[in-house]
């Protein structure tokens, strides 16, 4: 090698990019585990029971909307999205962050289409027969 | 993975290495603000802006990605942390800057604007948040009371870029569209200082320790004082600059803009060191690391890229190969 010649800097890997399918924050990692469960001083109520008692309703509504969703599977769902946009199709699945929704069928002014993506933050009500 | 063999003894410091810059992909859209924390017990954070909506938390000193603060509906133009990396705030399209936990990732407050929210920053103690936008209007929310009506303080003329806390979070400083710096007092609410520049201002960062404001415009790097406004010294560039930095212990200043090259200056003597190639678009934002050991570039490319102070230097993922070593 000549005395004039550079040699790259050698690198132990890439940084490790986004994981697909998750927004991150592992709850195993020894940051999380130090500081968490609470981060940040909740502004509302200092009496422990009623936060508790606050964990249990969201516990229990969030219950409740992941059971809907199981519901929902395979039926015929109406959606009524924002612009006045109202759209039936078959229901598959969500994501796990519930950005996404996957439908059959989606019933749109142009057409039938087979296999679609709904994105949950243009989705305002679904409603569909139990 | 390179491995640089010598046929006689050389001492790292004197063979020449070439800067190998360590990309982060992941965002979707062109990267247009990122922000360091202080420096924790976990290391040090990197958070960065992202017109895909999507603001990225990431180790400060590998780049691995940490997590997506995920609930903004529009591009955001300003991304910061506190000292602590426990809190972040975003700016963004869609009227709102939030307040998130960068602990757990979760969404901790939303604070309703009337037009696109541009810049966000923590006070030391980060109880409180400044916010400046496109209603050229700057707002102090008080995170203890975020019910409470913020604090307003009206005098530009065009939107803002970024307002930043200063002189023990007893100032701000805003650049805006209107081509003015501008020091306010907190208290008072007046603008004690006003800077008026020929082009508008397209970066600005504060340093506390020294008291020093970087402010970039057209093709200028210049260097003020940040009580007084007046000018240490300026620098041009052989392109216009988007963003610049100066090193923590004031030796270097690194600049990026339209020519896509990331250019590195010595502070004292002006002199241009080193120009990097690698992005694939203008740079947007650039930044040293809490330490000064890296410097972070955010471009339209979509990518930042990490980029070594110290080239060759054993440090984070870059390792210093020693004649006769094989990885």
């Amino acid at each position: 090698m000549s005395s004039g010649m550079k040699t790259p800097v050698s690198v132990l890997r890439l940084p490790r990019g986004p994981e697909p399918n998750s927004r991150g924050f592992d709850p195993t990692s020894p940051r999380f585990i130090a500081l968490c469960p609470t981060t940040l001083p909740s502004s509302s109520s200092s009496s422990g029971s009623a936060d508790e008692e606050e964990q249990r309703l969201r516990a229990e509504l969030r219950e409740r909307f992941l059971r809907t969703l199981l519901l929902m599977t395979g039926k015929r769902v109406r959606f009524d999205m924002h612009e006045h946009v109202r759209v039936h199709a078959r229901f598959g699945a969500s994501d796990i962050d519930v950005l996404n929704l996957q439908v059959c069928d989606l019933e749109t002014p142009l057409g039938v289409q087979r296999e679609a993506l709904l994105r949950s933050q243009d989705v305002i009500a679904c409603s569909f027969e139990v | 993975m390179m491995v640089c063999v010598l046929s006689s003894f050389r001492s790292p410091a004197s063979m020449a290495m070439r800067q190998t810059p360590l990309t982060c992909s992941g965002h979707t859209r062109p990267v247009v603000d990122l922000a360091f924390s202080g420096i924790t017990p976990y290391g040090y954070f990197l958070i960065s802006a992202c017109k895909d909506g999507k603001p990225m938390l990431r180790q400060g000193d590998t780049g691995d990605w940490i997590g997506t603060f995920l609930g903004h509906k529009g591009a955001v133009w300003g991304a910061t942390l506190n000292k602590e990396a426990t809190k972040a705030a975003t700016a963004a399209a869609d009227f709102t800057a939030k307040v998130w936990d960068a602990v757990t990732g979760d969404e901790v407050l939303t604070l309703a604007h009337k037009h696109i929210v541009k810049s966000v920053n923590f006070t030391e103690d980060s109880t409180c948040l400044l916010t400046g936008g496109n209603d050229k209007v700057l707002r102090i929310y008080d995170l203890g009371k975020p019910e409470a009506e913020p604090l307003e303080i009206a005098g530009h003329t065009s939107a803002i870029k970024k307002a930043l806390w200063c002189n023990n979070d007893q100032q701000i400083l805003s650049a805006a569209d209107d081509r003015t710096v501008r020091l306010w007092d907190k208290n008072t609410k007046e603008a004690v200082k006003t800077l008026a520049f020929d082009a508008s201002v397209s970066s600005m960062e504060y340093i506390p320790d020294g008291e020093i404001l970087v402010i970039t415009y057209g093709r200028t790097i210049a260097f003020y004082n940040a009580n007084s406004l007046d000018l240490i010294k300026a620098v041009d560039a052989p392109a216009s600059i988007h963003s610049a930095s100066l090193h923590p212990e004031k030796d270097f200043f690194v600049a990026g803009g339209d020519d896509f090259k990331l250019y590195k200056y010595d502070y004292t003597t002006k002199e241009e060191m080193e120009s990097y190639k690698g992005h694939f678009g203008p740079i947007h934002c650039v930044r040293f690391s809490p330490d000064g050991e890296l410097y972070a570039s955010g471009s339209e490319d979509g990518t930042l890229r990490l980029w070594q102070t110290a080239v060759g230097k054993t440090y984070g993922l870059w390792k210093c190969v020693l004649p006769g070593e094989f990885t």
